[in-house]
């Protein structure tokens, strides 16, 4: 009786079916191609050894939109959306290649391009960000102003911001530590993965190991009740937020570092949907209220996965979205409420009969 | 009897017109900058101004589906992609398979309509947020363009360089009584009447029918519209319909705009459509809504590149910053006078 409750909230969850989904896509990329799941070790030619291989590469390439995605997971979970990370994925690269090329008359010996202290270009960057983060909670939590038009503001504005930072100019940079962050590796693990992997240990601390995470719960299911409980709803917002602007920085300097470019038109187009969509496909509900930090992790590999799995078809990149959109449309369909409940329902009766039969 | 005609005067300052007044005030302040600073150069001539409806039909008229489906409480983050995928099977229809545009158009329609009825029905039926349905619907029609060419057809067939022809020059009687085209030459073209008769037939079915005032009931409160026995399944999949003929319409008119079709063309159109409609007045928690305000905002949104080319001297990513800095302005005004109004009704009620 007990085990078969338990397989039941275990079948209830959207995160079950999320992994289920991703175990399927890669069980049809190796039906494919049988190495679409080899890992080996490489080494480079100054000597380094890394990691090589289809699912290494996919959590190497999903990084940035894992990354970006812890924020929004809570910025949904708030009942919210901000779709500026793109943009601001544009800001923080232009911000840090402008301090890389501070000066593009001072270079004195090739490869050192970085005039200012390499602080500059990591600290500035997120600083910008997070300030712009804070724009949109102050928008969204003080003036109580609808997320998606809040947020629309920056994605409007932001990239024409990034394009003023770098006065509409595309530089690129050899500077070997910056080019670290999005190429180098530690013992074989690309960096990529390492930061996204603190970024999420620190995210799920910070949301489980405090009240931080119960209060956005609190806030997405109901916010008058919140409110009256004595929560700050609008703190609680505000920190949501201010933390996707940091992330997005951070995604952006992973990006331009992998790039070793700024690029204000194409840098982190089209994140904000596969954020959303990582976060939902993850098992939050756009509605608001609970939600997964890891699941949201599974939702992203799920997109990078996609992306792989046609590029070994074979299929011109642009038309990956066709397929993405199929295979998202099952999953959403599979997630969405009135067939949830229906599938529930058959167990439920299905149960009640072995019941029946086992007394008779 | 005063009363009554007191009356048509208050309605004239209902808050929900405010908002259209505050484009049409600010759209007036940004054309009179213009006239002033570059009225030696031609900002005032009735070209300029005919340029910025025939340069922005195909965002307008998609602007009058958005318009209803952002007054019912969704949103459509499909219309670019949708008008991308007909501007695509018109010029692949005409130029690689040698068909009659009509039949490309016709089966544009069939696509863009369906598309729009399936998701207005994951949307109603499947309790599939709108955000999440339509981007689905922009990924799925994005890929279909791309999977039909990645290259950019150009579409050379009498019947479309015919329609993109179609021009009534402006003319005036000269000194000997003679009708001669006015200086410098203004034209209106199809795409602006289309879009002008989009707007109207939009504004008749939002005020007149009984579609209408469904479509505005379900974006006041759902529930209540429920109650109330109002057909809401019906009106919502039929509003995302409607959205999906206007998206085809936009492409056409993209189509006859440009002369060909590309699978990136209209990337993030969607959102210029959007903020044209907040910018017109449009709220996007549903419910409050006109027409002539999302031609208003149409119209602001096109003065911004306006100015700017004429100015010459600024960059184009200016256009984005402002338009920025329009969106923020608006939202913030719309923030005023939903608190204003809600005060008011909250004194109304103690005082009752």
């Amino acid at each position: 009786m007990k085990r078969g409750l338990k397989w039941d909230t275990i079948l209830r969850s959207k995160l079950f079916w999320a992994v289920v989904a991703e175990f399927l896509i890669l069980l049809v990329g190796f039906i494919i191609r049988p190495d679409f799941l080899n890992i080996q070790i490489r080494t480079l030619e100054d000597g380094t050894r890394v990691l090589f291989g289809t699912p290494i590469d996919i959590l190497n390439r999903s990084s940035e939109i894992t990354i970006i995605a812890m924020g929004m997971t809570l910025v949904i979970a708030l009942g919210g959306t901000d779709i500026s990370v793109g943009a601001l994925v544009a800001v923080s690269g232009a911000i840090a290649l402008k301090f890389l090329r501070w000066d593009v008359l001072e270079y004195t010996t090739p490869g050192d391009y970085s005039v200012m202290p390499f602080v500059y270009v990591l600290v500035v960057p997120l600083v910008v960000c997070t300030l712009m983060g804070l724009f949109n909670g102050t928008l969204v939590a003080r003036l109580k102003i609808q997320p998606i038009i809040a947020t629309l503001i920056l994605m409007v504005a932001g990239r024409g911001i990034a394009q003023i930072v770098t006065d509409g100019k595309q530089f690129t940079t050899q500077y070997a530590p910056f080019k670290f962050i999005g190429n180098g590796s530690i013992l074989g693990i690309p960096l990529p993965i390492i930061i996204t992997f603190v970024v999420v240990a620190a995210m799920v601390v910070f949301v489980r190991k405090t009240s931080y995470g119960m209060f956005v719960e609190a806030v997405g299911i109901n916010p008058n009740a919140s409110r009256v409980s004595g929560i700050r709803s609008a703190v609680i917002i505000m920190i949501a937020y201010v933390l996707t602007g940091l992330l997005s920085g951070i995604s952006g300097l992973i990006y331009s570092s992998r790039i070793i470019s700024n690029d204000s038109n194409n840098a982190g187009l089209g994140y904000e949907m596969d954020a959303i969509l990582a976060v939902v496909l993850g098992g939050t509900s756009m509605t608001g209220g609970k939600f997964t930090l890891v699941g949201t992790v599974v939702g992203s590999i799920i997109i990078r996965t996609i992306t792989t799995l046609v590029f070994y078809f074979g299929i011109v990149s642009e038309a990956i979205m066709a397929f993405k959109a199929l295979i998202i449309a099952g999953v959403i369909v599979l997630q969405s409420e009135p067939v949830r409940r229906a599938i529930a329902r058959r167990r439920e009766k299905r149960h009640i009969n072995l019941g029946g039969e086992l007394h008779a | 009897m005063p009363e009554i005609r007191s009356k048509p005067f208050r309605r004239l300052f209902k808050p929900n017109y405010l908002m259209v007044y505050a484009t049409l005030g600010i759209f007036l302040l940004l054309y009179l900058f213009g006239a002033i600073m570059y009225g030696k150069i031609g900002f005032t001539s009735i070209r300029t101004f005919l340029l910025l409806f025939s340069d922005n039909a195909y965002i307008g008229i998609s602007a009058v589906g958005m318009t209803m489906v952002l007054i019912t409480g969704g949103i459509d983050l499909s219309v670019g992609a949708v008008a991308s995928l007909t501007g695509m099977i018109i010029a692949y229809g005409t130029t690689v398979m040698g068909l009659h545009p009509l039949l490309c158009f016709a089966f544009a329609l069939l696509v863009g309509v369906g598309l729009g009825l399936l998701m207005g029905a994951c949307v109603q039926y499947l309790n599939v947020p709108p955000f999440i349905t339509t981007l689905t619907g922009m990924f799925l029609a994005r890929g279909v363009t791309s999977l039909i060419s990645r290259e950019s057809i150009s579409i050379k067939h009498p019947m479309i360089d015919a329609l993109a022809g179609i021009k009534f020059y402006l003319k005036w009687p000269n000194a000997a009584g003679e009708w001669v085209k006015i200086k410098p030459v203004a034209s209106i073209d199809l795409n602006t009447i289309v879009f002008l008769l989009m707007i109207i037939i939009g504004a008749i079915i939002l005020q007149k029918t009984r579609f209408g005032r469904n479509v505005y009931a379900i974006g006041g409160s759902v529930q209540s519209a429920t109650l109330m026995g109002l057909p809401v399944a019906r009106t919502k999949v039929l509003v995302y319909g409607f959205n999906g003929l206007c998206s085809v319409l936009a492409g056409i008119a993209y189509v006859l705009y440009v002369k060909s079709g590309w699978n990136l063309a209209l990337s993030g159109a969607e959102l210029d459509v959007i903020s044209s409609c907040v910018i017109g007045g449009v709220m996007l928690s549903g419910g409050v809504g006109y027409m002539w305000g999302t031609l208003l905002g149409v119209l602001l949104k096109a003065t911004i590149p306006a100015i700017i080319t004429f100015n010459g001297t600024m960059n184009s990513w200016w256009a984005k910053i402002f338009t920025g800095v329009l969106l923020l302005l608006f939202i913030i005004i719309q923030r005023a006078v939903v608190a204003s109004s809600s005060r008011t009704a909250r004194k109304a009620e103690t005082a009752s």
